[in-house]
């Protein structure tokens, strides 16, 4: 299913509870130390490629049921976490072993539902989902090379002599 | 290892490093840096005066400082890099990736770092996504390879 199709669909935003969960709760923080701050809290994006076996809402499910300190939203694409680094990590490993061909993670920068950013609040797709929306293409065959992997030969593209580029060049005139 | 990877905001590219236990060098990671900062609250306000100033480290005054500014978002991570993945004719020409010349200083910048590189092309059909996910995970292995 194309995420452009499911665009206008609903988005459910769903925080499991806990004071620390609230992005906005950490803005001291940032202030006093802000490449740390930087660090802990990140962003994961969830993109579930076509043939995959859960849909979002299963994924959601899921990573409610790990019960991690994590906000966790619903989007047309898959899910968006966000928390402190080691609970993403963590759970980016647990959701991959769920579907480990099918389930493709980035990072984000903004925040889930970031008013500068949420098409709730802006109107129209946010700016980084016309690339995601080009690379869902590809998710399906990227995710049939994962499974049946090939051995290539990668070429190394050395550097020319100038005498060799003089001849390129002279037999272009 | 880290890998730096262009377009720095590619899904593919960076999941595919994280598959294999390299640590991917995306914009997102930059960007985090300045959103989460608390003086800057709007957009178009991410790339603040500082950033054209931070760019002369990777470009000539003479050169508009839109590409300064992108510079000193990319800047960094091609800095910070080990190895990097090209990817060529991306059709990514939105927000922060779309200056065609900030895209080829960035590659400039990469080649002359004397790192390894994989330069690809982005696939237009399924058997050239398969060689292209194949190939990635070869040069990925042979970094790990290298690096013992």
């Amino acid at each position: 299913m194309s995420p452009a199709k499911n665009l206008n669909q609903t988005e459910s935003r769903d925080n499991s509870s806990g004071e620390d969960e609230n992005p906005q709760k950490t803005e001291e923080n940032q202030e006093t130390k802000p490449d740390k701050a930087c660090d802990e809290q990140i962003t994961r994006m969830f993109i579930l490629g076509p043939s995959a076996n859960i849909s979002s809402t299963e994924l959601v499910r899921k990573l409610h049921m790990m019960e991690l300190p994590l906000t966790i939203k619903t989007t047309c694409y898959g899910a968006a976490i966000s928390g402190d680094k080691d609970a993403v990590m963590n759970a980016v490993g647990e959701i991959r072993k769920v579907d480990p061909y099918n389930i493709f993670t980035k990072d984000r920068g903004f925040p889930p539902g970031d008013p500068r950013r949420c098409r709730a609040k802006r109107g129209g797709a946010r700016e980084g989902f016309h690339q995601l929306e080009k690379e869902f293409e590809l998710l399906d065959d990227v995710s049939k090379a994962l499974k049946n992997p090939r051995k290539v030969k990668i070429k190394k593209i050395d550097k020319i002599s100038p005498d060799e580029f003089r001849v390129i060049a002279e037999n272009c005139k | 290892m880290k890998v730096v990877i262009f377009p720095p905001n590619s899904l593919i590219l960076a999941d595919l490093i994280e598959r294999k236990g390299h640590e991917p060098l995306v914009i997102q990671r930059e960007i985090r840096k300045k959103v989460t900062s608390a003086e800057i609250d709007s957009p178009p306000l991410n790339i603040t005066e500082e950033e054209p100033i931070a760019g002369l480290k990777y470009a000539a005054i003479e050169v508009p400082s839109g590409v300064r500014g992108r510079m000193a978002i990319f800047g960094p991570l091609i800095d910070e890099a080990d190895a990097a993945i090209i990817m060529e004719d991306a059709p990514f020409g939105f927000g922060c990736v779309g200056c065609a010349r900030t895209n080829e200083l960035c590659m400039f910048n990469i080649r002359k770092k004397n790192i390894p590189v994989l330069e690809v092309k982005y696939p237009t059909s399924r058997e050239e996504t398969m060689e292209l996910v194949n190939k990635i995970n070869e040069f990925l292995d042979s970094l790990e390879d290298k690096n013992g």
